[in-house]
C-alpha cells in the first residue's frame, strides 16, 4: 500500500503545478530583497560594467555625430546596397523590442501568471531596445536635419507625406509602439515607486520617487483605477505588438525586390521578433540572477524553460518561413526571384552550389549562419533537460541573438547586391564607423539597463505578489514542511 | 555710357531697300540715332497700349526664340559690368554660339552654351554636316578643361613665376638673336588652321632655315606616310562608311579611337538603322586585338594579336588575287575558311566594299590595304580623295627634331607634351633640356614646361580666335566665348610675334585669312555669316584617287610566337594621348569595354591570365599586377581580364601615368610611352611579362559581364527578324504576359499634359562610346567623387552603358570563368522614368514625384534621403549624394597621426567650397546638389521647361501650348553622333521618337513588374554571313 501511496503522490506532484515562487517566500521578503537590489550600496561589480558600457556607448554616439556631420559615405552603403547595417540594426532592435510588451500585454490578458517575475525587465528591456533601434531610421537619412519631412507637421512648402510608403507606416509604427510600451511600463512601475518611496531613507530619493509615484497611497480607488488602466494600456498594446513588426516587414514586403516581394513576411517578421526578444530577454536575465541570487526564487528555472519553449515554438515558425519563401521563389517560375534565393544565399561552396551546378553566392554564410542559429540550435530545446541547463540556454539564445541578425542582414543586403540587372551588381563591406555604431548601441543598451537595475525595481513587486500562494483567498498556509518566512505572511 | 550696337551693315548686292531717307543717306547723324540703345526721351516714352506686362512678354517669346544661331560673339574687348550688358544679353538665359575645336583629324564644328558670358556646355553643330549635331566624349568633356583651376595661371622663366612685360622683352631682344633663323625649331600639334599655314609662310620668310616639326603620339604621320606611297601626295583618301554595304576594320577603331570617328559613326549608324523587316544594313566584320566599340558593333570578329594583322592583310590581298610580292610569316595563322568566306564576301560587293586599317598600323600593311581596297574598286566610291593640300602638315617629326637637337638653339613648343608623350628610346626630355631657348606654351604647367626656359600660359580653345578644316574640307571658325581666365596665350599670338607682327588683340589674323580666302564684296556681312553657322562651303569636292605606288617588301611586324607576348599601346578612349589626364569628368568615365576609371590597366584575355596564373577578385576590385618589360623599361600594372581579347597579346592604352600634372590626375595609371619606340610606337613584341604577389584596387563601376540569361539586351539575327519581325514579344517576362497586359492595384493619377515626355534608344546604332554620360555630367552639373569612391560603388553618373559579354557557353565569373570569344553588347541605362514607378510609392515624404507630362521628377529640398527609393528601383539608376561632392575635396588630405586621408572621409574639417572657375561651368538651371539628396536622370527637366515657358509666352492666352514637336532634346541624345538616343513626346504620332517606338522591335525592360517605363529599346540586329565558318545563331528562339 505504501507503493501506491508514494505512485499517487508522485502522480499528484505532476499535476500539481510548481509555484511561481519558490521556497515559500513571504510577500515582506520579496518587497525587501527586490528593494534591496535598489537601496544597497551600488555593487563593484555594477560599477565595472558600468564603465565598460559608458565607453562603448560614447564611442557609438561620436559614430553617430561623424555620421552625420560627415555624411552617410562614412559607412560602406553603395549603389546598389542603399541600405545595410543600419537598417539591419533598426529592425534587429524593434524585434528584440517586441518581447517586453508581448509578455506584459498579450500573457498579462491571456493571464499568464508566470510573467510577472520578468515583465519588467522585459519591459525596460524593450524600451532601450526601441531607443536603440530608433538611433538608426533618424540617422541613416541623407539630412537628418530635415528628418521633420516625416511628420505631419504644417510647412510652409505644402507637401504633405506620402501616405503610400511603408516608411511612413513605420516612423508611425514605431512612435506609437515606443510611447504605448513606456506609459505601460511606467504605469506599472508606479505602486512599486511608491514602495521605494516609502522605504526611503535619503530625502532625495524620497523626492523623486515620490515625484514618479503620482501620490499613490495603495488605497482602493487607486487600485481599481489603476487596473483599469493597465488593462486599457494591455489592451491597446497587443494588437502594437503585432502591428509594429508587420509595418516594418511592409518596408521590405510591399517593395518590388526580389527576397523583399513576400507576402509571408508579416507573420514570419512578427514570430521572428518574439523569438529574438525571448532571446535577449534571457540573454539579460540569467547573469541577473546571479548578479542577485535573491532573484532566483522569483525568476525560477521554470521561467526559463517556459521562454525556451517559446523560443523552439518560433524559431519554428521562423524555419517554416524560411523554407516556406524558398518554396514560393522556385514556385513562382521567376528567375529573378530564384536568382535571390538560391544564387545570393543558398548556394554554399560545399552542398548546395554542387547540387545545383551554380557558383557559390557571395553571402552564402550569412545565410547559413542564420540558417544554424534561428533554425538548428533551438531544437536543443525540445529537451528538458537542455532547458533547465543554464549554459546550454545561455549559449543558445546568445546564438539565436546572432541569427535574429544575420535574418536581417540576409534579407536585406543579400537582396540588394544583386538585383534585376547584373551590370549594377555590387558587394557590401562595413566600415569601422557603422560597426562602432552598432557597437556602441550595446553600450547604450546596457548603460540603460544598469540605470534601470540600480533605480527602478527590476521585478514587478505588486504584481508579483499576486501570485503568490497568500494571495488566494483559500490559501491556508501547509502545516508543516514550510519554510523560512511563510510564518511571517501578513495580508 | 550705353552700349554701341554694332549693326551689321545690310547686303549690299541686289535693290537695296531702306526704310527712311536717313538710312538711304546714312548719314553720321543717322547711324549715331540708330546706335544709340534707347532713343533720346526714351524714359518718356509712352507706349501706347502696350501694357509693361505685354511687352515683356513679347520679349521674352523673341528671346527664346533666338535660341540657336545668334552670328557671332559680341563681347566687348574688354570686361564690362552686368549693367552695361553686350548686346542680347538677358540675365540667366543662354546664349548659343558657333565655334570649334581643334582635333588632329579635322576641326570639331561645334555650338556653345554660353550664359551670362559663361561658357557650360558643347554640343555639335547641328547645321553642320560632318557632326550633324553629335560629338564625341572629347569634345563634351573639353569644357572642363577650360575651368581647370589646375590650368597654368603665369608665365614661367626657368621654372619661376615671371610676367608678361618679362616675356615680351625677352622675347624683343630674343627676336633680334635669331638671324636668319638658323638654330631655331617649331613644334607644332597637327590641327589644321589656314590662318596658322599663313603665320607660318610669314615666319618662313623672316626666318628661312627655321624648322617645322609636328608632334602627334595619336596623329595621322604613319597614316599620311602609307597614303603617299600609295596614292601620291596630292590626294589623302577619306572613307566613305556610308557607301559600304561590307566593311571590314584591320585593328582599326573606326567608331572610336582611331580617325574621324564622330563622322564614321554617324555614318555607320545610318546603314544601321533598319525600321522594318526588308530594310537592308551593312555587316561589318573586325579584326582587331582588344575589344573595341567597333568590334563590339561587329557581325563578325576574329581576335588577333596587332602584330598578326599584318598578316592577315596579306593573306586577305592573297586570297584576293592581290599580288604583294610579300613573303608571309607563318607564325600567323588564322581560322579555316575565314579569309575564304570574307574574300568573298568583300569581292561580290566589289564597288561597295571597304576595308580600313588601323592608322597606327605600320605603312606597309596600310600600303597593302590600300592595294585590296584598289582591287575591290573601292578607291572612287567607298574611299574617295581629298586633296592633300586642304591638310597640310610640316614634313618633321619629333624624332627627326631628336635627332637634330645639337643643332637647335631656339625651340618653340606649340602645345603637346612632347616630354611626356615622347616614345622613350627618344630621350626627348634630355634632349630637350639640352636645347639652350625653348619657349613653351601649354595649357598647364607639365612635363615639358619643366623642361623649358620659358613656359607661357597657353588660351584654351573656347578663349581664342582661330579657324580650321573640318573632317570634310568646310573652313570653320572658331571665337572666344569668354576672355582667357589666366591671361593665356593662343598660338597665334606667339606666332604672330615671331612674324615681326605685334601681340593680335583680336580677330584681326583670322580676319585676314577669311578675306584672302573669299574676297567678300561686304565683309561686314560675310563674316559675321561665318560666324553665325561656324563653318563654310560644302567641303571639299573629290579628287581622284588611284593606287600608284608599291607594296614595301618590308616593314611588317614580326607576328608574335606561341609562348610570346605582343604589348600593344592603344590610344586610350578618354585620356587621348593624355591631354585629358587632369580632367575629371574624363578620369571618372567608365572605359567603354572595361569599365575602369582612374587607372589604365593591362588588358588581357582570359588564356593569357591563366598562363600567368594569374587571378583577378572582380567583386573585389582586386587585380594583381603584372610586370611588363620591353626595350629595356618595365612597368608594373594592373592585369585585367577582357574576354575577347586576342591571346599572347597584352593592351596598355597611353596617356596615363602623368608625372607633372594637376590634382586631378595626380597617380593615376602607369605611363606606356616608356614602352614605345620611334620606330614602333604602337606594338612592341618580345616583351617579358611576370606576374607579381602584390594586388592593386582598379575602380570599375561594373563588375558583371554576364546578363545571366535575362532579357535585357535582345537581339536577333536579319534572317530571324525578317521571319519573326515582333521577337521581342516573345523573349523573356514578356512571352508570358497576359491578354491586356498588366493591371495595377493603385490608381493612377491622368498624365493628361499637352506633351509626354518619353525616349527610345536603339541598341542597333548604339556603339558604347559613353560621349552621352560626359554630356549628361557636363548638362546636369554631376560631381566627379574619385577613386575611392568609385571602387565603394558610389560614381553618380546618372547615365551610364551597361557592358555585356554574350557567349553560348555558360561560364561564371565568380567561378574565374571567362568567355574567348563572346559577342559585346552594349545598353545605356538611365531613369527609365516608369508611369507605375516603385520609387514614387516608397518615398515617405514624396520627395519624388510624377509629373502631368510623364516625368518622374525629384524635389532635392524635400529629400531627406531614406535611399528606399533606390533600393526600389529595379534599374538601380538612383545616385545618392553619399558626401559633399561638390564641397569638400576628393583628394587625399594630410592629417596628424593618421596620415593620408581621403577629404571627404573628414567633412567638416576639411575647407568647404568649389573651386571659383568650377562654379563657372554649372549650369545655372540645374541645381547643384548636396550631401544626402538623391539624385537621378530628369531627361533634362530644364530643357523641358525653357521650351514649356517659350511656347507658354508665344501661347499667350491661347491655347496653343504643346510644344513643337522634336524642336528640343535631352543632352543625351543632343550628343549622341550615332543618333541612337531619341527624345521627344510620346503621343506626337510625327515626333522621331513616336516613330521608333511604333517598330516591332520595340521594348520595354522588366515589364512584368508592371511599371511602365517610358523609355524603350529597340532590339539590336545582326547581319552574320551565313558562309562564315562563325556564323552561328543568334537567340530570339524563344
Amino acid at each position: 500500500m505504501s507503493n501506491d501511496t508514494s505512485t499517487y503522490e508522485r502522480q499528484l506532484a505532476q499535476v500539481t503545478p510548481e509555484p511561481l515562487v519558490t521556497n515559500n517566500r513571504s510577500v515582506q521578503w520579496i518587497t525587501h530583497h527586490v528593494a534591496s537590489i535598489v537601496e544597497t550600496p551600488t555593487p563593484l561589480w555594477w560599477w565595472i560594467a558600468f564603465l565598460i558600457a559608458t565607453p562603448i556607448a560614447g564611442l557609438g554616439l561620436f559614430c553617430i555625430v561623424y555620421q552625420i556631420s560627415t555624411g552617410v559615405g562614412v559607412w560602406g552603403e553603395n549603389h546598389p546596397v542603399g541600405w545595410a547595417w543600419d537598417i539591419t540594426n533598426f529592425v534587429f532592435w524593434i524585434g528584440i523590442g517586441h518581447a517586453g510588451t508581448l509578455i506584459s500585454a498579450i500573457l498579462f490578458l491571456t493571464r499568464q501568471a508566470w510573467r510577472t517575475s520578468i515583465n519588467r525587465a522585459a519591459e525596460a528591456m524593450t524600451i532601450f531596445a526601441v531607443c536603440c533601434a530608433g538611433i538608426f531610421p533618424a540617422i541613416h537619412v541623407g539630412r537628418v536635419w530635415f528628418a521633420w519631412y516625416l511628420f505631419p507637421i504644417p510647412n510652409a512648402d505644402g507637401i504633405w507625406q506620402n501616405y503610400r510608403s511603408p516608411l511612413l507606416w513605420d516612423v508611425f509604427a514605431v512612435s506609437t509602439y515606443f510611447t504605448v510600451s513606456l506609459l505601460f511600463w511606467y504605469i506599472g512601475m508606479v505602486p512599486d515607486l511608491a514602495t521605494l518611496r516609502d522605504r526611503a531613507k535619503s530625502k532625495i530619493s524620497k523626492y523623486a520617487y515620490g515625484v514618479f509615484a503620482l501620490g499613490w497611497r495603495g488605497a482602493n480607488r487607486h487600485w481599481r483605477h489603476y487596473e483599469m488602466a493597465y488593462l486599457i494600456l494591455a489592451g491597446i498594446s497587443t494588437p502594437l505588438v503585432l502591428s509594429v513588426h508587420s509595418v516594418v516587414s511592409f518596408d521590405f514586403a510591399t517593395s518590388v525586390l526580389p527576397g523583399w516581394h513576400a507576402t509571408i513576411f508579416p507573420p514570419y517578421f512578427v514570430a521572428g521578433a518574439i523569438f529574438g526578444g525571448f532571446a535577449m530577454v534571457l540573454t539579460i536575465l540569467i547573469p541577473a540572477r546571479l548578479l542577485y541570487p535573491q532573484l532566483k526564487d522569483m525568476i525560477t528555472a521554470q521561467h526559463i524553460d517556459k521562454m525556451a519553449k517559446i523560443i523552439l515554438l518560433t524559431g519554428s515558425i521562423v524555419g517554416y518561413a524560411y523554407a516556406m519563401e524558398f518554396f514560393m521563389a522556385w514556385y513562382s517560375g521567376s528567375p529573378y526571384e530564384i536568382w535571390v534565393f538560391l544564387r545570393n544565399r543558398v548556394a554554399d561552396p560545399f552542398i548546395f552550389s554542387k547540387l545545383f551546378d551554380v557558383p557559390p553566392a557571395p553571402y552564402w554564410w550569412a545565410y547559413w549562419a542564420m540558417i544554424f542559429c534561428n533554425v538548428a540550435v533551438p531544437q536543443v530545446f525540445w529537451f528538458k533537460k537542455m532547458r533547465y541547463n543554464l549554459w546550454v540556454v545561455f549559449i543558445a539564445v546568445n546564438l539565436v541573438n546572432a541569427g535574429m541578425w544575420y535574418e536581417r542582414f540576409v534579407i536585406i543586403v543579400t537582396s540588394l547586391h544583386r538585383d534585376f540587372l547584373p551590370s549594377s551588381w555590387g558587394m557590401f563591406s562595413p566600415t569601422w564607423a557603422e560597426i562602432g555604431l552598432f557597437i556602441g548601441t550595446f553600450g547604450i543598451f546596457m548603460s540603460l539597463f544598469l540605470l534601470f537595475m540600480r533605480f527602478i525595481p527590476m521585478i514587478a513587486m505588486s504584481e508579483i505578489k499576486i501570485v503568490l500562494p497568500e494571495a488566494d483567498p483559500h490559501h491556508h498556509p501547509a502545516p508543516t514542511g514550510a519554510e523560512g518566512d511563510a510564518k511571517e505572511v501578513r495580508h | 555710357m550705353k552700349h554701341i550696337f554694332q549693326h551689321p551693315p545690310e547686303n549690299p548686292t541686289g535693290r537695296k531697300y531702306w526704310r527712311s531717307l536717313g538710312e538711304l543717306a546714312d548719314t553720321p547723324q543717322f547711324r549715331e540715332k540708330l546706335e544709340r540703345e534707347f532713343p533720346a526721351g526714351a524714359a518718356e516714352l509712352n507706349l501706347d497700349g502696350v501694357s509693361r506686362r505685354n511687352f515683356l512678354k513679347i520679349m521674352g517669346a523673341s528671346t527664346a526664340l533666338a535660341g540657336l544661331g545668334l552670328a557671332a560673339c559680341r563681347y566687348p574687348k574688354s570686361l564690362v559690368p552686368f549693367t552695361k550688358s553686350s548686346e542680347w544679353q538677358i540675365p540667366g538665359k543662354a546664349l548659343f554660339f558657333a565655334t570649334s575645336m581643334p582635333r588632329r583629324n579635322g576641326s570639331h564644328s561645334l555650338v556653345i552654351t554660353t550664359t551670362d558670358g559663361r561658357p557650360t556646355k558643347v554640343e555639335g553643330n547641328p547645321r553642320h554636316p560632318v557632326s550633324q549635331g553629335g560629338s564625341d566624349t572629347a569634345a563634351q568633356a573639353s569644357i572642363l578643361d577650360l575651368y581647370d583651376p589646375d590650368r597654368s595661371r603665369f608665365f614661367l622663366a626657368k621654372g619661376e613665376r615671371s610676367d608678361e612685360a618679362a616675356f615680351n622683352e625677352f622675347l624683343d631682344s630674343h627676336l633680334e638673336t635669331l638671324g636668319d633663323g638658323e638654330g631655331l625649331a617649331f613644334l607644332l600639334e597637327e590641327h589644321h588652321s589656314p590662318t596658322r599655314e599663313r603665320l607660318r609662310a610669314e615666319i618662313a620668310k623672316r626666318f628661312p632655315k627655321a624648322l617645322w616639326a609636328v608632334h602627334e603620339p595619336l596623329g595621322s604621320a604613319t597614316w599620311r606616310q602609307a597614303a603617299e606611297i600609295a596614292f601620291g601626295s596630292e590626294v589623302l583618301p577619306v572613307p566613305a562608311i556610308e557607301k559600304a554595304d561590307i566593311l571590314l576594320t584591320l585593328d582599326c577603331d573606326i567608331l572610336g579611337t582611331d580617325q574621324r570617328a564622330t563622322s564614321n559613326t554617324r555614318a555607320f549608324a545610318d546603314r544601321r538603322r533598319v525600321e522594318k523587316p526588308g530594310d537592308q544594313m551593312n555587316r561589318l566584320y573586325v579584326v582587331e586585338n582588344r575589344y573595341t566599340v567597333t568590334g563590339g558593333m561587329a557581325d563578325h570578329r576574329l581576335r588577333l594579336p596587332a602584330s598578326h594583322v599584318g598578316e592577315f592583310a596579306l593573306a586577305l590581298a592573297e586570297e584576293l588575287g592581290v599580288s604583294t610580292g610579300v613573303t608571309r610569316n607563318s607564325a600567323a595563322t588564322f581560322p579555316d575558311g575565314w579569309i575564304r568566306e570574307l574574300a568573298a564576301d568583300l569581292k561580290a560587293h566589289a564597288g561597295k566594299s571597304l576595308v580600313l586599317v588601323g592608322s597606327r598600323q605600320p605603312v606597309a600593311v596600310q600600303v597593302v590595304v590600300a592595294a585590296i581596297n584598289q582591287a575591290l574598286g573601292a578607291l572612287g566610291q567607298t574611299i574617295v580623295g581629298a586633296p592633300a593640300s586642304l591638310y597640310p602638315a610640316p614634313a618633321l617629326t619629333l624624332a627627326d627634331l631628336a635627332a637634330r637637337s645639337g643643332e637647335l638653339k631656339t625651340l618653340v613648343i606649340l602645345g603637346g607634351n612632347p616630354a611626356y608623350a615622347a616614345p622613350a628610346d627618344l630621350q626627348w626630355e634630355e634632349k630637350q633640356k639640352a636645347i639652350p631657348t625653348v619657349i613653351r606654351l601649354g595649357l598647364w604647367e607639365d612635363e615639358t614646361s619643366q623642361a623649358a626656359q620659358w613656359h607661357v600660359p597657353a588660351a584654351h580653345y573656347l578663349e581664342t580666335w582661330g579657324d580650321g578644316v573640318a573632317a570634310d574640307g568646310t573652313y570653320l571658325a572658331q571665337q572666344p566665348m569668354i576672355l582667357p581666365l589666366y591671361d593665356g596665350w593662343s598660338e597665334f599670338d606667339l606666332l604672330a610675334r615671331f612674324a615681326g607682327q605685334p601681340k593680335p588683340t583680336g580677330a584681326e589674323l583670322v580676319q585676314e585669312t577669311f578675306r584672302n580666302r573669299l574676297s567678300p564684296l561686304d565683309f561686314d556681312t560675310a563674316w559675321n555669316q561665318f560666324l553665325h553657322d561656324g563653318f563654310l562651303g560644302n567641303g571639299f569636292d573629290p579628287v581622284t584617287i588611284s593606287f600608284t605606288g608599291s607594296i614595301p617588301t618590308d616593314g611588317f611586324l614580326t607576328p608574335v610566337a606561341e609562348g610570346d607576348f605582343e604589348i600593344v599601346l592603344p590610344a586610350d578612349a578618354k585620356m587621348d594621348d593624355g591631354r585629358f589626364n587632369n580632367n575629371g569628368w574624363m578620369q571618372e568615365c567608365p572605359d567603354p569595354i572595361t569599365k575602369t576609371t582612374w587607372d589604365n590597366v593591362a588588358w588581357v584575355s582570359p588564356r593569357t591570365a591563366e598562363k600567368l596564373g594569374l587571378r583577378q577578385e572582380i567583386t573585389a576590385s582586386e587585380h594583381p599586377l603584372i610586370e611588363i618589360s620591353v626595350n629595356g623599361h618595365t612597368v608594373k600594372v594592373p592585369l585585367f581580364i577582357v574576354p575577347g581579347h586576342a591571346d599572347h597579346s597584352i593592351s596598355l592604352s597611353l596617356g596615363w601615368g602623368r608625372r607633372t600634372v594637376g590634382r586631378v590626375g595626380r597617380g593615376t595609371g602607369v605611363d606606356a610611352y616608356t614602352l614605345a619606340t620611334a620606330a614602333s610606337p604602337y606594338v612592341a613584341v618580345g616583351a617579358k611579362v611576370a606576374g607579381t604577389r602584390e594586388m592593386f584596387k582598379v575602380g570599375h563601376t561594373q563588375e558583371h559581364f554576364s546578363m545571366e540569361g535575362r532579357d535585357l539586351v535582345r537581339e536577333a539575327d536579319l534572317p530571324h527578324y525578317e521571319e519573326k519581325p515582333d521577337f521581342v514579344k516573345s523573349m523573356g517576362g514578356d512571352s508570358h504576359m497576359p491578354d491586356g497586359g498588366y493591371q495595377s492595384l493603385y490608381s493612377h493619377p491622368k498624365l493628361e499634359a499637352p506633351n509626354q515626355w518619353g525616349m527610345a534608344i536603339d541598341l542597333n546604332t548604339c556603339i558604347g562610346c559613353t560621349a552621352c554620360v560626359i554630356a549628361c555630367q557636363a548638362e546636369n552639373n554631376i560631381p566627379i567623387v574619385g577613386k575611392e569612391q568609385v571602387l565603394m560603388g558610389r560614381s553618380m553618373h546618372w547615365i551610364r552603358n551597361d557592358r555585356y559579354f554574350v557567349s553560348d557557353g555558360n561560364e561564371h565569373q565568380d567561378l574565374h570563368q571567362y568567355p574567348d570569344d563572346p559577342e559585346m553588347v552594349m545598353q545605356p541605362m538611365m531613369c527609365q522614368h516608369c508611369e507605375n514607378a516603385p520609387c514614387e510609392t516608397v518615398c515617405p515624404v514624396n520627395a519624388t514625384v510624377h509629373s502631368d507630362d510623364g516625368l518622374n521628377v525629384m524635389a532635392y529640398n524635400r529629400c531627406i534621403g531614406t535611399r528606399y527609393c533606390a533600393n526600389n528601383c529595379p534599374f538601380k539608376v538612383r545616385r545618392f549624394n553619399f558626401f559633399d561632392y561638390n564641397e569638400r575635396p576628393i583628394t587625399p588630405v594630410e592629417v596628424p597621426l593618421l596620415g593620408e586621408v581621403n577629404g571627404l572621409k573628414l567633412g567638416p574639417l576639411t575647407k568647404k567650397g568649389m573651386a571659383p572657375t568650377l562654379k563657372m561651368q554649372k549650369n545655372p538651371n540645374v541645381t547643384v546638389r548636396m550631401r544626402g539628396v538623391m539624385e537621378k536622370c530628369t531627361f533634362c527637366v530644364q530643357r523641358i521647361q525653357s521650351a514649356r515657358i517659350a511656347q507658354k509666352v508665344q501661347a499667350g492666352a491661347s491655347d496653343d501650348v504643346k510644344i513643337p514637336v522634336d524642336s528640343f532634346t535631352s543632352a543625351c541624345a543632343q550628343a549622341c553622333s550615332a543618333g541612337s538616343i531619341v527624345f521627344g513626346d510620346i503621343t506626337d504620332p510625327e515626333s522621331r521618337v513616336s516613330k521608333l517606338k511604333e517598330q516591332q522591335k520595340n521594348y520595354r525592360l522588366l515589364e512584368y513588374l508592371n511599371v511602365r517605363t517610358r523609355v524603350s529599346y529597340l532590339a539590336r540586329l545582326r547581319n552574320p554571313n551565313p558562309k562564315m565558318p562563325d556564323a552561328k545563331r543568334n537567340a530570339a528562339t524563344a
